[in-house]
């Protein structure tokens, strides 16, 4: 089967696409949601490494669409890579474990670290997280006015991923900033002057040294954490691979630490910008952040972009597809859908139910760190909202990237 | 005790996640191996509509209702 590939006169592939606002963004996604709902794209701009038969990918959009594509991976694969961009071979293995893997060896990877992730788990490790958040804001009341990013969202998820896998608290700030590295390669702060492969393998190296020298530490000392667990762990009857204890380790690192630190400065900001919606909160903090917590996730959207690859022709919305097509689903324009969301460009903290995409849109790979993530948000905001009522946020400086919707640095004011 | 139903559960389509536990913790539970447990099958009337919420938030689709 040939599918009907026109190039869309809206190019979401462009760095000038990603270099708009949300909000500019959204207007462009808004075209293609209500004229040409899978749209034909042009590889992403920046790519790592071009690929010769790399000639596009079909654009998902629409909310119902990034359902049907995420809860149906026999047809949406995600074994032959999922990031927009494409990434040179060398880098897949080590860095993407079993995100970009399909069933069975993705079921059998995952569950090796899923269990530290449930409900349950995470309960117990709460005080820890809200000791931490009151630490936090300790040193955040005891500096001043300062960089919000670096004094404030960095620290809470990194903080959190590092203690759970068992990083010792002296490697954790730069083994945390080369997981940033492997998601912002694209922006020129982050090269600093130099080619992106060069940047992104320098923090590949480090990642990986940083994940096997730890792995080897535990099989001489156990310990009760993830790491400990890994190298441990049997699949199949086989112990991991160094490769995938180390990928592990990326994996982690980086979906640990940007996700929430983007969702907190988003919120940060969002609260600022609707005060009202921050008085409501704050009315009965302990009663509504529940629900609060959903709307934070959604309105930040911190994944943008993920893709996979049809294993057979198929059809997405009357669009036919062909076998060995990739697919991108574009998160931010299905949670701003205005086919599912009333009033979608408003934050709202009392918005229930709230079935946002921002953890996924469902189906095996859907955010296994989705509690943990709320855990974290819940206890930040708790001591910010009612120890820092006066804050005031500067320009964010926005991150240039097609995968996270980062914000590098934010200035604030305690006042 | 009436019943107004029961819980099934497709393990090959569960991935452990736990989003049925959140919201309803006395029906479900991740074990220390990553495997999720329904606790009770049968769901008494009062009780239908958490159950339902649970299964509807279930991202694998691993939940379903039966009467």
């Amino acid at each position: 089967m040939t599918s009907t590939r026109r190039l869309s006169d809206h190019n979401v592939s462009a760095n000038s696409f990603w270099a708009l606002t949300a909000r500019q963004r959204d207007e462009v996604w808004r075209e293609l949601r209500d004229h040409e709902p899978v749209s034909w794209q042009p590889p992403a701009e920046g790519g790592l490494m071009p690929i010769e038969d790399d000639d596009g990918y079909w654009a998902v959009v629409r909310y119902d669409d990034i359902r049907e594509v995420s809860t149906n991976p026999e047809i949406y694969c995600s074994g032959e890579g999922v990031q927009l961009e494409n990434i040179p071979e060398m880098f897949l293995e080590p860095t993407q474990s079993f995100l970009a893997m399909d069933a069975p060896r993705h079921s059998s990877l995952r569950r090796l670290v899923s269990a530290a992730f449930t409900p349950r788990r995470i309960a117990t490790i709460e005080d820890q997280i809200r000791s931490q958040a009151t630490r936090i804001v300790d040193d955040l009341l005891a500096t001043g006015d300062c960089d919000f990013v670096h004094n404030v969202s960095m620290k809470l998820p990194m903080w959190t991923i590092y203690e759970m896998v068992g990083l010792p608290a002296e490697q954790q700030e730069e083994v945390a900033s080369a997981a940033d590295v492997i998601v912002s390669s694209n922006d020129e702060d982050v090269q600093a002057g130099r080619e992106p492969l060069e940047v992104i393998n320098d923090a590949v190296m480090t990642l990986m040294t940083a994940g096997l020298d730890l792995a080897e530490d535990r099989r001489n000392h156990p310990s009760d954490d993830l790491m400990t667990n890994l190298v441990q762990a049997e699949v199949d009857g086989e112990q991991l691979t160094d490769e995938e204890i180390s990928a592990f380790f990326v994996l982690l690192s980086v979906a640990g630490n940007d996700t929430t630190r983007n969702t907190i400065s988003h919120t940060a900001m969002a609260l600022a910008a609707f005060p009202e919606q921050r008085d409501w909160l704050l009315a009965d903090f302990d009663g509504r952040i529940g629900t609060a917590l959903d709307e934070f996730v959604r309105w930040a959207s911190p994944v943008m972009t993920f893709k996979r690859t049809v294993t057979q022709d198929t059809v997405l919305n009357g669009q036919p597809i062909a076998a060995g097509e990739k697919v991108v689903m574009f998160y931010p324009s299905g949670n701003r859908d205005e086919r599912f969301f009333e009033r979608p460009w408003e934050f709202d903290l009392s918005r229930s139910p709230n079935k946002h995409l921002s953890f996924g849109g469902g189906g095996p790979h859907f955010c296994m760190g989705q509690q943990l993530a709320k855990s974290q948000l819940r206890a930040i905001f708790g001591e910010l909202l009612h120890r820092v009522p006066n804050l005031e946020l500067g320009e964010p400086d926005y991150l240039l990237s097609n995968f996270v919707n980062g914000i590098k640095s934010m200035p604030c004011t305690l006042n | 005790m009436p019943s107004a139903g029961c819980i099934k559960h497709d393990r090959a389509r569960c991935a452990g996640l736990g989003v049925c536990e959140a919201i309803a913790p006395e029906f479900f539970e991740v074990g220390g191996d990553g495997e999720m447990v329904v606790l009770r099958a049968d769901v008494a009337p009062e009780a239908e509509a958490l159950v339902r919420e649970a299964i509807e938030s279930c991202p694998t689709q691993a939940l379903s209702w039966s009467e």
